[in-house]
C-alpha cells in the first residue's frame, strides 16, 4: 500500500515537474561523485572543508550586505542598485581612518588620507594594529550611514511616492555618482591595504589542514555579531517591531501611528551601516581594494537576496552563505573562472522551482 | 413615513458631538468621491453608514482619518478641527480605525500586533491589554502565533483588539463582517455591541445593511458620495423608500 502510494506520488512528480526531478537527480549525482572522489582520494576532505570555510567567509559578507538590500526592498519598495557602492564607500572611508590611526607619524596626513602611503610602511594587520581596525570599522559604518541619509534626503525623499522602477533607475544614477566620486578622490588603481604576517591557525581536518587567518576570524566574528545585533533589534525592540510592521503593511502601519518617515530613515541607517561594515571587512580579508569592490559584489548580493526570498533579512543571511559555499564548492568540479557562474546557476534554479525564494513570504519576521 | 432629508445645518444643532463632518468633499488625487457629506457621531453613539457599492462609504472613514485628498469642508473631533491632519496625528486624538482588509500585520505575532496598536504610547498599557484579552480570549491563547495564520474571524478580532489598545473614544470599523462565515457574523455584531456598551462610540460601514441598522443607534444612507437619508436605525429599516432602494425590499 505504502509502496503503491509512493509510486503514484513519484509518477505525479515526474509528469508534473520533470525539471525538478532532473535537477534533483543531478544534485544527487554530484553528491555521489563527491563521495567517490573522497573515497578514491581524488579530493581531500580537508580541501572540501577549506572550500566550505572560504565560502562561509565570503557568504557572511554577502549576507551582511544583503540585509540592507532586503530591508530597502521591503520598506521602500525598490531594488537599490547603489547598494553595492555603499560597500565601496564603507571600504574607502574605513580604510582611510585605519591608515590615519595606524600610520600617523610614518607618513604625511595627505598620503594617509588618500591611502597613498605604502602598506608596507603602515603595516596594518588585525593583530599588529587592532585599534586601527576597530576605528576603521566604526568609521566605515558611520560614514556610509551619513552618506546614505544624505542621498535619501537629496534623491529618494523627493521621489517617495514614485514607483519602484523610477526609484530603481534613480539608484543606478546614485551608484555611478558614488563610484566615480570615490574614483575622483582615490583614483582607479587597485591598492594593497595590509602588510605583514597575519597570524594563522591550521587545524587538521581528517586528511589535511585548512587555514584560518586572523582577518577571516575578525570578519566572521564581526559579521555574526552584527547579524545577531540586527536580529535582536528587529525582534525585541519596539522600533524594530515597528520596522517589521511597516515592511509587512505600510498602510496599516500608517493608521496605527507608526512614524513611517522615521522607519525609512532607520532602514537606511541599518542597511547602510551593515553595507559599510561589509565593504570594510571584505577589504580586510582580501588585503586590497579598488573602486569596483561593491559594484562587482552587487550581483552576488542580489543573487543571495533573491535566493533567500527578497524582503526577508534571514533569507538574505542564509542566501549569502549558500551563494558563498556553492561558489567555492563548485571548485571541486569547475575551474575558478566558472565559480561565479555556479553561484548564479543556483539562483536561477531556485527562481525556477521556488520563485518566492527559500524564505519567501516570511518577510523580515 | 419617510427618512428625513439631510440638511447641512442639522449637525450644528447638537453640541455634544464627538465627530462631525461638515460639507466634506474628498477623493483620491483628482477624483472626487464625497460631495458635501454631513455626518455626526455623538459620545458613545453607535452609527452605521449603509448604501450601494461605490457610494463612498469607506471613503468617509478614510477621509476622517486623513487618508484621502481633502477637497473642502471640515472634520471636527471632540471640538477640535482635525481637517486634513495626517493619520499619524489623528491617532493621538482618541480615534482608531480598522480598515476593511489587510488589517493585521501578518508576519507579526498576535501579541506584537497588539503592541503596535499602542505604538504611540511610551509603554504597552498592561491594563488595556488585559481588557482586550478578556474581551477576545482567543487572542491570549494565540498570542505567540503569527497573525497571518489566524482564521478570518480571529484576524478581525485582532484588528479590533489592535484598534482598542489606545482605548479610543471613537472606533471606526470598515465592513467588519466582510469575509466572515455566516455563523460568525452574528457573533461579530455582538462583540461590536459590547464594545459600544463599554462606552466607545462606533462608526461602522456595513454591507450587511439590515443587521447593521438593527443594531445601531443611528444610520446614514450614502448614495453617490452624498448622504441621502439619516435616521434611527429602526426608522430607516421601516422606511419604504430606503427598503425598496437600498435594502432589497
Amino acid at each position: 500500500m505504502g509502496a503503491t502510494q509512493a509510486y503514484i506520488r513519484g509518477r505525479k512528480l515526474i509528469t508534473e515537474r520533470p525539471g525538478l526531478v532532473v535537477v534533483s537527480a543531478i544534485a544527487v549525482l554530484l553528491f555521489l561523485d563527491l563521495v567517490r572522489r573522497i573515497l578514491t582520494g581524488a579530493t581531500l576532505i580537508s580541501t572540501v572543508a577549506g572550500y566550505v570555510w572560504n565560502g562561509t567567509v565570503i557568504g557572511l559578507i554577502i549576507g551582511l550586505a544583503g540585509i540592507g538590500l532586503s530591508l530597502t526592498y521591503s520598506i521602500l519598495n525598490f531594488a537599490n542598485f547603489s547598494h553595492g557602492d555603499y560597500l565601496t564607500v564603507g571600504a574607502f572611508s574605513g580604510w582611510t581612518a585605519s591608515y590615519l590611526v595606524a600610520g600617523l607619524g610614518t607618513a604625511t596626513i595627505g598620503e594617509l588620507f588618500l591611502l597613498n602611503a605604502s602598506p608596507r610602511d603602515i603595516g596594518i594587520t588585525a593583530t599588529a594594529e587592532p585599534l586601527s581596525i576597530v576605528a576603521g570599522l566604526v568609521v566605515a559604518i558611520v560614514m556610509t550611514i551619513l552618506i546614505a541619509l544624505l542621498i535619501d534626503r537629496l534623491v529618494y525623499e523627493p521621489m517617495r511616492d514614485a514607483g519602484g522602477i523610477s526609484l530603481l533607475i534613480a539608484s543606478i544614477g546614485v551608484a555611478l555618482a558614488l563610484r566615480y566620486f570615490v574614483v575622483f578622490v582615490y583614483g582607479t588603481s587597485l591598492r594593497g591595504l595590509t602588510a605583514g604576517d597575519v597570524p594563522k591557525v591550521s587545524p587538521t581536518i581528517v586528511d589535511g589542514t585548512i587555514t584560518i587567518d586572523a582577518h577571516e576570524a575578525t570578519l566572521v566574528v564581526s559579521a555574526v555579531l552584527l547579524m545577531l545585533g540586527i536580529h535582536v533589534f528587529l525582534q525585541q525592540t519596539k522600533f524594530g517591531k515597528a520596522m517589521r510592521a511597516m515592511s509587512d503593511n505600510k498602510d496599516l502601519a500608517r493608521v496605527t501611528g507608526i512614524p513611517t518617515e522615521r522607519v525609512i530613515q532607520w532602514t537606511w541607517l541599518l542597511g547602510a551601516g551593515l553595507a559599510g561594515s561589509a565593504g570594510y571587512l571584505i577589504a580586510l580579508k582580501r588585503g586590497s581594494m579598488g573602486f569596483n569592490l561593491g559594484w562587482v559584489l552587487l550581483l552576488l548580493i542580489f543573487a543571495a537576496v533573491i535566493l533567500g526570498g527578497i524582503g526577508s533579512i534571514y533569507g538574505a543571511m542564509i542566501g549569502g552563505v549558500i551563494i558563498g559555499i556553492v561558489r567555492n564548492l563548485s571548485l571541486v568540479w569547475l575551474p575558478t573562472d566558472f565559480s561565479l557562474a555556479a553561484a548564479f546557476l543556483i539562483m536561477i534554479l531556485i527562481l525556477l522551482f521556488r520563485p518566492e525564494g527559500i524564505f519567501g513570504g516570511v518577510k523580515t519576521a | 413615513m419617510s427618512g428625513s432629508q439631510q440638511g447641512a445645518t442639522q449637525g450644528a444643532e447638537r453640541t455634544d458631538d464627538l465627530l462631525e463632518t461638515r460639507d466634506l468633499d474628498a477623493g483620491y488625487g483628482d477624483l472626487q468621491i464625497l460631495d458635501g457629506v454631513d455626518m455626526r457621531v455623538g459620545d458613545e453613539e453607535y452609527v452605521t453608514i449603509v448604501g450601494p457599492n461605490g457610494a463612498g462609504k469607506s471613503t468617509v472613514m478614510k477621509s476622517v482619518f486623513g487618508l484621502t485628498t481633502h477637497m473642502g469642508g471640515t472634520v471636527t473631533f471632540a471640538g477640535e478641527d482635525i481637517t486634513a491632519l495626517n493619520p499619524e496625528d489623528i491617532i493621538h486624538k482618541g480615534m482608531s480605525y480598522v480598515p476593511q482588509s489587510d488589517n493585521v500585520f501578518d508576519t507579526l505575532t498576535v501579541e506584537e500586533n497588539l503592541e503596535m496598536g499602542a505604538y504611540i504610547l511610551d509603554s504597552v498599557p498592561e491594563e488595556q491589554l488585559r481588557v482586550i484579552y478578556d474581551r477576545f480570549p482567543i487572542l491570549e491563547e494565540r498570542k505567540t502565533q503569527k497573525a497571518g495564520t489566524l482564521s478570518g474571524g480571529q484576524q478581525q478580532m485582532l484588528a479590533m483588539g489592535r484598534a482598542l489598545m489606545l482605548d479610543p473614544d471613537l472606533l471606526m470599523l470598515d465592513e467588519p463582517s466582510a469575509g466572515l462565515a455566516p455563523d460568525l457574523v452574528d457573533e461579530m455584531f455582538d462583540r461590536i455591541d459590547s464594545i459600544n456598551e463599554a462606552g466607545t462610540a462606533i462608526l461602522m460601514v456595513e454591507q450587511n445593511a439590515k443587521e447593521a441598522l438593527r443594531r445601531c443607534d443611528r444610520g446614514y444612507v450614502l448614495v453617490q458620495g452624498q448622504n441621502r437619508y439619516e435616521d434611527s436605525g429602526d426608522a430607516l429599516l421601516n422606511d419604504e423608500e430606503v427598503r425598496q432602494e437600498f435594502l432589497g425590499g
